[in-house]
């Protein structure tokens, strides 16, 4: 039975992305909780080779020996055996719009897909529930060998790829929540970019949560060939409903010699949603990694995109973004770990708590001995729109290299009183004039986003605010 | 100096040795030993899974050394016309003593971080020796009170405790300074509970030069009341393992305090410090700045927390930590948290960095015909300037920078 939520009772039902589409069916709908045999299931109806079914059980062993973390945010209320592990909506992805299920495709026309293949985006992945539903990649990407696919497809068309990379940047041990994504992943994309092509409109995804307590474990995986360059964004909205859902990704990046990947997500989970998800991207020489990371809703967060710079003059940079309402936790960040010379990072966040939210950024910046000439800048901060919200900053830094140039800098503020008191003495409300400053605020991420998501994402802010006082 | 044999209570530290060492004291002290015992015997010794804990291990702590019974006591030299206004400046032990009410009212009656509350706590039980400074109501002391320490050779655990008070308006200048030979395995668990009452102003210096065998794990917790202004400089220089937690907690309205620490280690000295600026009452100020250098394969930790509570209004807090890293195996983890519970802040922040000398700096340095050495040198010391000039007190800062020529080198005779 699951623990009622608090932070639930207050979410409006007039949620603008929160409905619930009544004639949804889901095919394959297990038991809650989470079992052997729920992952040997899990498996056997994806008719998977037995390695994968191997290695998922491997993980469920690992998540079962595993204590819960005890740091970041409170994760007491999650009940792991009041969770379905494996819905699908239909039995296999399709390539074509017009294959796409009506109620599915009216799902899809409330979040915009259609309009965003019309602005002539490179290609549209959309995954409801746990399976990859639509695909459609443009015929001139597929003609120079580059694969975007539902990570489950992409498992039966290229086991080879699959089996060389799947779990290599993330093993199913490296901590509790991957364990538990490993065990029971499903859906997801598989994305990989042949050497030296360059994919030059952004490739995007939708995922969202559609069955009541439906944890959603979706699985990436990435990989761009030596000097390639692909740009993936990821959106998420989800119906608010009444108990606690749980989403835990991961996804595993991997950016040969010269490569370069950008990833943006935004993310806008319903208040009930615990999202915990574990990112990490690996660069080798000459590479380049970006982690774009908007998180705007859920109830809890705790997401920290992390970079291995494996390779001389790799660089990496993560650019978080975090707005807690009321009753929101976001523990974000991110980590860098500088493992070759002349390796280069920045980090930059800026986070926003307004009710009774709180922020938190936590990273780590971690230099190797013999790193010499490695250079990272980290810069954090924290905007406190309320009286009772809270932020807090936990950068780790672990230096072991004497030849290098690391900072760290954070500030945390209020908006001013002073700056209210102009941009309304020149004709605005107290709820707009916060809403600009807090636009500005993070503008220097939102003009990272592709213009969709900069707009969306300006809209959305301009919705927390709404009510706000400065 | 008399030469005298050290006397050293044989085996580790138990209840017996409690007991023992409290003999002849009073019943409340006696009672309090016991009290403080039963917190520390109760309660786990550091894991390791603490994020205090996290960077240094405990594992090869010297804790079965007997406990040092007749610790070297500082001259504690007082102008007799303070001590005719009520000034105290003492060993602990003599206090006891001769002002039996007065400390039994403020001893052992505060707990610290709980990162460092077994220490506290064995402390507060064990301790044989530590100053005792009392200034009361309205006296204003100018010149500068000095605790000196030299501990003998010998393996052995001390556990001093040092109380400070400041009673309304008061004033003075605590500097106390801690040496003692290389090459002994000594457990040195040094505390400090310094109360600074209303509108009273409190320079403390810390000036550790241990020898290369010793652990030193200590915790200093300062109370800075309404009003008070209070600056605290550690600066570290000896030890093997230096492991301190600082616990300041800005109650009264109004207060402010400065927060400055020197850290120079070499060899394969490990330096460890967790620090909280609790930010309680409104208008409170706590800017805090720790410089280290580090040479051969030293590391310096540092993980300090800025909290602000949902009633402190009005605050303004700056945490800063900078590590020059003068060799390829010398490392640093600089963590400056913040944990903001109120959005009606003046000021908050940090800044935290690690890295080499700025080869411009050298090239500079060495144009104008400096050694490669000598620049090092020099650049080092004008690293070390931004806390050295906030020593406003010269025999303090004398003291300072010979401890850290030691290390560092004396810039002053390259310019002669």
């Amino acid at each position: 039975m699951a623990v009622p939520n608090p932070a639930v009772d207050k979410v409006p039902t007039g949620y603008k992305y929160g409905w619930h589409d009544p004639e949804m069916k889901s095919l394959h709908v297990m038991k809650k909780g989470l079992s052997r045999e729920v992952v040997e299931e899990i498996s056997r109806i994806k008719g998977e080779p037995q390695w994968m079914t191997d290695l998922r059980l491997k993980a469920y062993r690992h998540f079962e020996a595993r204590p819960m973390p005890t740091w970041g945010g409170d994760m007491s209320q999650i009940d792991f055996q009041d969770i379905f592990y494996y819905v699908t909506a239909t039995d296999k992805a399709v390539q074509s719009w017009d294959d796409v299920p009506d109620y599915i495709r009216r799902t899809y026309d409330r979040l915009g897909i259609p309009e965003a293949e019309k602005k002539y985006l490179a290609g549209v992945g959309g995954q409801y529930d746990s399976e990859v539903v639509y695909h459609n990649i443009r015929a001139d990407l597929e003609k120079l060998g580059v694969i975007f696919l539902g990570t489950d497809e992409g498992l039966q068309k290229y086991p080879e790829i699959f089996k060389e990379y799947f779990g290599t940047v993330i093993p199913p041990n490296d901590n509790k929540l991957a364990a538990l994504n490993t065990a029971v992943w499903s859906g997801g994309s598989f994305i990989y970019v042949p050497k030296g092509v360059h994919v030059e409109l952004p490739l995007q995804a939708y995922f969202r949560i559609n069955t009541e307590n439906m944890g959603q474990f979706e699985r990436t995986l990435i990989i761009a060939d030596e000097g390639s360059s692909v740009h993936y964004v990821e959106g998420c909205t989800a119906p608010a409903y009444t108990t606690a859902s749980l989403h835990s990704a991961v996804v595993e990046i991997i950016v040969k010699k010269g490569a370069r990947v950008r990833y943006t997500t935004i993310q806008n989970w319903s208040h009930n949603v615990y999202n915990l998800v574990t990112k990490r991207a690996v660069a080798y020489e000459d590479a380049v990694m970006e982690w774009v990371d908007g998180n705007l809703g859920s109830h809890l967060t705790m997401k920290y995109p992390s970079i291995y710079l494996l390779g001389e003059r790799a660089h990496g940079e993560v650019l978080s973004i975090a707005f807690a309402g009321s009753d929101q936790h976001q523990d974000a960040g991110g980590k860098v770990i500088h493992a070759a010379p002349n390796t280069t990072s920045l980090i930059t966040s800026k986070s926003i708590s307004q009710g009774t939210g709180r922020t938190s950024y936590r990273g780590l910046v971690k230099v190797y001995p013999g790193c010499h000439g490695s250079k990272s800048t980290v810069r954090c901060d924290a905007l406190i729109l309320s009286d009772e919200a809270r932020s807090d900053t936990y950068p780790y830094m672990e230096i072991d290299e004497d030849d290098v140039t690391i900072g760290h800098e954070a500030t945390v503020s209020k908006v001013g009183s002073e700056q209210l008191f102009y941009l309304m003495s020149r004709g605005m409300n107290e709820a707009e004039a916060s809403a600009m400053i807090v636009n500005g605020f993070i503008e220097p991420i939102v003009k990272e986003l592709p213009m969709e998501y900069a707009v969306e994402m300006n809209r959305l802010i301009q919705l927390q605010m709404e009510g706000a006082v400065g | 100096m008399t030469i005298q044999t050290t006397q050293i209570q044989s085996g580790g530290l138990d209840a017996t040795t409690v007991a023992q060492i409290s003999s002849g004291e009073p019943g409340w002290l006696r009672e309090l030993r016991a009290d403080w015992w039963g917190t520390v015997d109760a309660n786990p010794w550091p894991t390791g899974a603490e994020e205090e804990w996290r960077r240094t291990s405990l594992d090869d702590l010297p804790r079965d050394g007997g406990l040092l019974l007749d610790p070297p006591m500082a001259t504690y030299d007082l102008d007799p016309e303070l001590a005719a206004r009520g000034v105290i400046f003492s060993d602990l032990a003599s206090a006891v003593r001769e002002h039996g009410d007065l400390v039994k009212a403020r001893l052992g009656q505060n707990q610290t971080l709980p990162a460092q509350m077994p220490f506290w706590g064995r402390s507060l039980a064990a301790w044989t020796g530590g100053t005792f400074l009392y200034v009361p109501k309205g006296v204003v002391i100018d010149g500068l009170l000095t605790a000196r320490t030299s501990l003998p050779s010998g393996t052995f655990t001390y556990l001093p405790h040092t109380l400070v008070i400041l009673e309304e308006d008061a004033s003075a200048t605590l500097f106390e300074e801690v040496s003692s030979p290389d090459g002994q395995a000594v457990w040195f668990g040094g505390t400090a509970d310094v109360q600074v009452g209303y509108g009273a102003r409190l320079r403390y210096a810390n000036l550790q030069r241990l020898g290369d065998g010793v652990w030193r794990i200590g915790a200093q917790r300062v109370d800075v009341g309404q009003d008070a202004n209070v600056t605290t400089l550690n600066a570290e220089i000896g030890s093997a393992i230096s492991k301190v937690g600082m616990d300041v907690r800005m109650t009264g309205k109004g207060g402010t305090s400065r927060l400055l620490g020197l850290l120079a280690a070499g060899g394969s000295q490990s330096i460890d410090f967790n620090s909280c600026q609790d930010l309680i009452g409104s208008h409170t100020t706590s800017d805090l700045l720790y410089l280290s250098a580090l040479y051969d394969a030293a590391h310096a930790s540092f993980y300090g927390v800025t909290r602000v509570r949902p009633e402190a209004k009005q605050t303004s807090s700056y945490q800063e930590c900078r590590n020059l890293l003068l060799s390829p195996k010398a490392g640093a983890e600089p963590i400056p948290v913040l944990e903001i519970e109120t959005n009606d802040i003046l000021r908050c922040g940090h800044g935290a960095t690690a890295g080499a000398i700025d080869p411009v700096q050298r090239f500079y340095a060495q144009s104008r015909g400096m050694t490669a050495e000598a620049a090092e040198r020099m650049i080092v010391r004008g690293f070390f300037e931004r806390v050295v000039a906030q020593i406003d007190s010269e025999p303090i800062k004398a003291r300072v920078l010979d401890a850290l020529a030691a290390r560092i080198g004396s810039v002053e005779e390259e310019a002669a």
